[in-house]
């Protein structure tokens, strides 16, 4: 299932969303991206058991972080797609990056714009 | 253990905006146990603070460093080799640690990063409830190991106040009453006589409120 | 001379049940011939959307066990396969095999595609149940292993026009396609063989009562799973074939093709319909942007299986789906003629007609022709419905010695009973060739790894072409240039299949002439590819996890084709990444620890016994712990099964077979008192005798077998009336007292008795077939009594449903009552009153009986403490939770620990034994390897940093970390799982895992985001 999505989009891989660090989703954002997601399982269905659940809070905690400092949490957000929902993926990617553009370039001065998929 | 949380992103952008440099201290004991100032927090913090700058077009430099402790002068102590090329200390410890740091290093503004809130107990991850409030004389040998100084909204001695209702404080649903607490104990423990003796009039002299209170111990002194 | 036995085995089937026994006996030391039929191994499970109760996607649980079958060293996959004849016998057979050209090549083939794309011919795409075309060249699914494409030789122009066309041969950039292919023929010994190989839906255009193939909105259950598959023909947009608009009314027809004599003779219930329209009507619903009505007609509803019946429950309960018990009168056009209009009787007999948008047959299980000859070729007998006929005992050994039989071809049966027989016929077949163990299985030997500590970074990258897959594209010799600029890189090189066996050689000089001790390969995926390239780089002397990928084809070329400037520069971006990911990369070991070939069993009813002997019989010590004096369980209480096998000589025989077994030592009276160690090496405390003297005993495995108990009842005047018996008390008296039997004139038998309810929201699955077996047995006493059977559903499932019909014929009296309206049972002179509400009659009825017989419900027996000694989770009803539902259903969560019997679940005997074998499989899976390897991708403390707060104590899913002696936290790597939950929730930042370090992350992050 080859469906296009933006080009826009760089994933980088972890074992699971479970490994997510609050200090990876702020330094992606310091070092210029415009907007980060984190796609994991669907809730209930962690190959970990947990690691989407606690994903989702840490991205909850540092939505609230980037609203602090006027970064704006929007820019961060968590999904849950199915390992065989390619459909899916592609429409998030979508979304995610309408969204982004939308709320324009990040106001990092300086910043490259790029978006980031954990 | 010594409850806090992390001040405002704001308040602390205030202590800091003229600086380019500062020195964000971390301290490994209560405050990393409670989520508010341990390394973590600390890489946190040093990151949010450095974006805000940059949002602003400023850069600021943050040396990051988490103590053992920020409470023994030993631990303290190890910053004095590079602390001086920072404008200012930002202390991720509770007010204990801040002072510490502040009366060390006196050249230096030292900044607070968090609220210093109670000390507490862990009761499962990511919830802390007060436990106890240092007053000096113990009750608790007295009240079933439940304590009403800390855990009654009106730290009375000698039984609830009319407000207990269904076993919760007046002031919200979701505090038990400590005297129903401790009536339920000792009945369970069918030690109910231990409230007949009154409690006389509390002493609140070694809580602190006879001024700043000091410890010695001969048998330890140096 | 007696001739050595072979020790590999041929599984036939790629079905799950097929590949499970292909993995299980691989992993047990047994070469494995896997044989599928098909193209791509797979079955039914890859053709379904979610699977129940859990509603988990299919695919994504399934896809891991495809690859790791497809990857193992000791399987050999055999598509497009099938069996010609069998000789010789047990220990040693000859398989005489065909094999059907793909006209691929498949060691030439990349899976890139390009074949199907240019390939001019559509033709019906039997995977998505014809409901869209596929071409003529092309690959099952896109997951499907082995990933090889092929040719349909039925329909490709090639074949059928005079050598014409020659599109894919043309247009394959691997030169994979070859037209003259022949038919093969394959000769294999092997010394035992499995028969996997499933079943086929039911086909409804046989009867023309359903509109089926006349209305195409008449869909069968298979149909409607493709349909809600993202991965279908509507992309998972719930849409009606006829005019692909979302439906408002859907129906589902239960027991078509199964419970009637008359079509087709498949009198059986196929047992997984009913929870799998459940499943379908929830998903539905979910999938419906409007809301959806979804009815299910049904006869009985059949939610027996483990927490099924929470399942409908839930179904009606919460997500509001309906279900009318009718069997329906017609089906026909409505109108419109897209619309279907159904007839039936509602539950207050009145006759409906309900227009939907919308029917799904709900079509059983059926022998299809195929297995039927494979059957006969193999000289194996089917019973009265084509299916494999086993002995009740011996529910996985066909009627040929040495040819063992699993899944459905069995007996109706759902996955998780599928994948437990699966294991259950390793099992037999490991025990018959113990002594061939690592005969014929091949092994890996690898160069000493260089050491690389101390040195700079040295790094190689290797940028594929894939043809013009990612070269079509990405501007490959461009972004070769770049990343030869970036730091640490020493060579950069490209190739136009980076995966080719030239390249693996060219790598691997590399590695020698340049000193190379970091690998980066920018191609695929690494979750086809990173074993494959790990392997080149170990076989050139690095450690494995020294290798970075950059997945610049489905990451890139694939999903930006239309930019190629873009694609071409997010190229440049994924490969700096790796470069500097890669520098950042350490060697990591893993740990090889020596395994205690023993295995511990508690519980010594049938299925810890069984298991026991298939453990000794593997070769292996058991200790067989029963906390009474007597070996034996509940099945004491049975006297037949309900097919008429003697349970107790068979128990007797067992038990005596246990005793005498001299790698079995059997300890009675006997508790677990402590417990510690990790799979393959655990110690237990065992309180011995009357005495309880503490003894302590290693082993490698540990089988949970503690069973189950009755519910002692508290309703319906038992114990207080000596006339209300329980079904087992009135097997008791079958026996002995058979002339008070004699005098009955009528007897009630009231189902659900402590099941299905509020404290039980759980079926007990056997109560029924007992009530069955009982009422027949009762009758045939005494001909003359009334048997009145007063039920919610009867759930007679599987060939079970045979007796139900006999018991009918035999004039035993089946009448349902109403949920939350139970019987009242009053005394009255001598005799005891029964009254309830009638559901078909609709009025409440009296029935003077002179005896009551509660068909009570199984309860799971004491086994929190067990439980909590072993750290093994327990269902809300207190049975031991399986790892997972569907796939690994005798593993509990903590590895080297299973469950089997009733201590998982009510079940019937012959079930407890397929479990029993099947938790020995899983056992001596791991018993059979000489050590055991951890560590790798794990979580690892700094002690140093630790500040002992117990967050990651309390986060790992697991319970792995725990604090040590020293007071900080301690990560036993044997146990860890690698998810790194832990790591991204200390603190004190004391945690970091192993190949995803903090560093690590930051560095790509870094690296990523660094303007180009």
């Amino acid at each position: 299932m080859r469906l296009t999505y933006p080009d826009s989009i760089r994933i980088i891989r972890l074992p699971c969303t479970g490994k997510i660090d609050v200090i990876h989703m702020m330094e992606a954002f310091r070092k210029g991206a415009d907007g980060v997601y984190v796609a994991g399982c669907l809730e209930g269905e962690c190959h970990y058991l947990a690691g989407n659940l606690r994903a989702k809070k840490r991205v909850e905690y540092t939505r609230k972080l980037l609203d602090e400092i006027g970064i704006g949490g929007g820019r961060l957000e968590m999904y849950g797609i199915a390992a065989s929902d390619g459909p899916r993926f592609a429409e998030v990617a979508e979304e995610m990056h309408e969204k982004i553009k939308a709320l324009g370039p990040s106001p990092i001065k300086g910043a490259i714009q790029k978006g980031v998929l954990l | 253990m010594i409850v806090a949380e992390r001040k405002p992103i704001d308040e602390i952008i205030g202590f800091v905006q003229d600086c380019k440099k500062i020195l964000l201290v971390g301290c490994n004991e209560c405050v990393t146990v409670c989520y508010a100032g341990g390394k973590k927090e600390v890489g946190i913090l040093s990151s949010a603070l450095k974006m805000a700058f940059s949002k602003e077009g400023k850069n600021l430099d943050v040396k990051e460093a988490t103590l053992e402790r920020q409470c023994d002068p030993e631990y303290v102590q190890q910053l004095s080799e590079y602390y001086d090329q920072y404008d200012a200390i930002v202390s991720m410890a509770c007010g204990v640690g801040v002072q510490e740091l502040a009366m060390r290093y006196l050249n230096k503004q030292v900044f607070p990063a968090l609220n210093t809130n109670f000390m507490g107990a862990s009761q499962g991850q990511g919830i802390w409830e007060e436990r106890c409030q240092g007053c000096g004389e113990c009750v608790l040998g007295r009240t079933g190991g439940i304590c009403p100084i800390a855990r009654c909204a009106k730290s009375l001695l000698n039984g609830p106040c009319g407000g207990s209702m269904n076993g919760k404080c007046e002031i919200s649903k979701e505090v038990d009453c400590a005297w129903q607490l401790i009536i339920d104990r000792l009945t369970g423990l069918k030690q109910m006589h231990m409230l007949e003796e009154i409690f006389p009039v509390k002493d609140w002299s070694p809580a602190g409120h006879g001024g700043p209170r000091r410890m010695v111990r001969e048998d330890l002194k140096s | 001379m007696v001739k050595d036995k072979t020790g590999a085995i041929m599984v036939v089937g790629g079905g799950i049940g097929g590949i499970q026994a292909a993995l299980d006996l691989a992993d047990s030391g047994f070469y494995v011939y896997l044989v599928e039929k098909s193209s791509s191994i797979g079955g039914k499970m890859s053709q379904l959307d979610k699977t129940f109760p859990t509603n988990d996607c299919s695919m994504c649980i399934m896809s891991p066990k495809l690859v790791e079958c497809g990857k193992h060293l000791n399987i050999e996959i055999l598509t497009l396969s099938e069996i010609e004849s069998v000789t010789g016998e047990e220990g040693n057979f000859h398989v005489r095999l065909i094999q059907h050209p793909r006209y691929i090549d498949i060691d030439k083939c990349i899976a890139c595609g390009t074949c199907a794309e240019k390939c001019p011919k559509k033709v019906a795409d039997e995977y998505n149940t014809k409901l869209i075309k596929r071409k003529a060249a092309y690959i099952r699914y896109p997951q499907a292993v082995p990933l090889k494409y092929l040719i349909d030789k039925k329909n490709c122009i090639y074949f059928r026009k005079d050598k014409k066309c020659r599109a894919c041969e043309k247009f394959c950039p691997a030169e994979a396609v070859d037209f003259d292919q022949k038919e093969r023929e394959i000769t294999i010994d092997v010394g035992a063989i499995i028969l996997a190989s499933g079943f086929q839906p039911y086909n409804p255009a046989i009867s023309d009562s359903y509109q089926y193939g006349r209305s195409p909105n008449v869909v069968t259950s298979l149909e409607f799973e493709r349909i809600l598959s993202a991965s279908g023909p509507y992309q998972g947009h719930l849409v009606r074939p006829s005019d692909e608009r979302e439906p408002k009314k859907i129906a589902w027809l239960q027991c078509v093709g199964s419970r009637n004599t008359r079509i087709g003779d498949k009198g059986y219930c196929s047992a997984v319909c009913c929870t799998y329209a459940i499943k379908q009507a929830i998903v539905a619903k979910e999938h419906s942007a409007i809301p959806l009505d979804t009815a299910i007609f049904y006869i009985d509803i059949r939610t027996h299986g483990k927490d099924f019946e929470k399942f409908f429950n839930r179904a009606r309960e919460e997500i509001g789906v309906r279900f009318e018990k009718s069997r329906i009168n017609s089906i026909l056009p409505a109108h419109d003629e897209e619309n279907l209009e159904i007839t039936y009787l509602n539950g207050e007999g009145k006759v409906v007609r309900e227009e939907f948008d919308m029917v799904v047959l709900s079509v059983g299980i059926d022998i299809p022709k195929e297995s039927i000859d494979l059957a006969q070729k193999m000289g194996v007998e089917l019973n009265h419905y084509n299916f494999v006929s086993t002995g009740y005992f011996d529910p996985l050994r066909t009627t040929r010695p040495g040819i063992f039989v699993c899944g459905a071809f069995q007996g109706p049966r759902d996955i998780p009973e599928t994948v437990t027989q699966a294991s259950g016929s390793a099992a037999a077949a490991s025990s018959l060739l113990s002594e061939q163990r690592h005969t014929l299985t091949k092994e890996k030997e690898y160069p000493e790894e260089m050491d690389i500590t101390g040195k700079a970074p040295r790094i190689g990258i290797f940028v594929c072409h894939c043809g013009t897959n990612i070269g079509g594209v990405v501007d490959v010799p461009k972004v070769t240039e770049y990343a030869s600029k970036l730091p640490n890189v020493v060579v950069a090189e490209e190739n136009l299949f980076t995966c080719s066996q030239d390249t693996q050689v060219k790598i691997k000089e590399s590695i020698h002439e340049r000193q190379l001790n970091r690998v980066v390969v920018a191609s695929c995926s690494v979750r086809t590819h990173e074993p494959l390239f790990q392997d080149t780089i170990r076989e050139a002397g690095l450690n494995p996890y020294l290798l970075s990928m950059a997945n610049i084809r489905d990451q890139d070329s694939w999903v930006h084709r239309s930019n190629k400037d873009s694609a071409t520069e997010k190229a440049k971006d994924l490969v700096r990444m790796a470069v500097a990911g890669a520098s950042k990369l350490s060697p990591l070991y893993r740990t090889k620890l020596p395994v205690t070939k023993r295995g511990l069993i508690v519980g010594g009813g049938i299925a810890g016994m069984t298991a026991a002997l298939n453990i000794a019989g593997q070769g292996f010590e058991v200790i067989l712990v029963e906390i009474e004096k007597e070996l034996g369980g509940f099945a004491g209480n049975i006297r037949t099964t309900l097919q008429g096998d003697n349970v107790r000589q068979y128990l007797a025989g067992l038990i005596e077979v246990v005793k005498h077994n001299e790698k079995i030592e059997v300890l009675t009276e006997t508790s677990v008192a402590g417990f510690s160690g990790t799979k393959g090496n655990f110690k237990t405390v065992l309180g011995v005798g009357a005495s309880m003297h503490h003894r302590e005993v290693t082993h490698g495995a540990l089988i949970i077998a503690t069973g189950a108990t009755e519910y002692r009842p508290k309703e319906y005047l038992y114990g207080e009336h000596e006339s209300v018996r329980t079904q087992v008390e009135l097997e008791g008296m079958l026996l002995t007292e058979g002339e008070k039997i004699k005098g009955w004139k009528d007897v009630v038998m009231i189902q659900c008795v402590g099941s299905r309810n509020n404290s039980n929201p759980n079926c007990s699955r056997i109560c029924c077939q007992q009530a069955v077996k009982n009422a027949i047995a009762v009758k045939e006493i005494n001909p003359d009594v009334n048997v009145f059977i007063l039920h919610r559903d009867i759930r007679t499932y599987g060939f079970a449903e045979d007796f139900y019909r006999q018991a009918r014929q035999m004039g035993i009296h089946f009448l349902r009552y109403k949920e939350h309206e139970d019987p009242i049972v009053e005394k009255a002179e001598g005799k005891i009153h029964v009254t309830f509400k009638d559901l078909t009659l609709g009025r409440e009825i009296t029935i003077e009986s002179d005896q009551v017989v509660l068909g009570t419900g199984v309860v799971a027996g004491d086994t929190e403490d067990l439980a909590n000694v072993l750290k093994v989770p327990l269902t809300s009803e207190r049975f031991f939770l399986e790892a997972h539902v569907k796939l690994r259903p005798v593993d509990t969560q903590s590895d080297g620990i299973f469950v089997c019997g009733m201590a998982h679940g009510p079940k019937t005997i012959d079930e407890s034994i397929s479990q029993a074998l099947a938790a020995s499989a899983r056992a001596c899976r791991l018993l059979s390897q000489d050590y055991i390897e951890v560590g790798g991708i794990v979580a690892r403390v700094d002690p140093e940093l630790c500040a002992s707060c117990l967050i990651c104590v309390r986060a790992c899913p697991y319970e792995v970390p725990f604090i040590n002696n020293d007071g900080v936290s301690e990560i036993d790597i044997s146990k860890c799982q690698g998810c790194g939950i832990c790591a991204s929730e200390c603190p004190a930042k004391a945690i970091d895992l192993s190949h995803f370090e903090d560093m690590q992350i930051l560095t790509q992050i870094d690296a990523l985001l660094e303007a180009s």
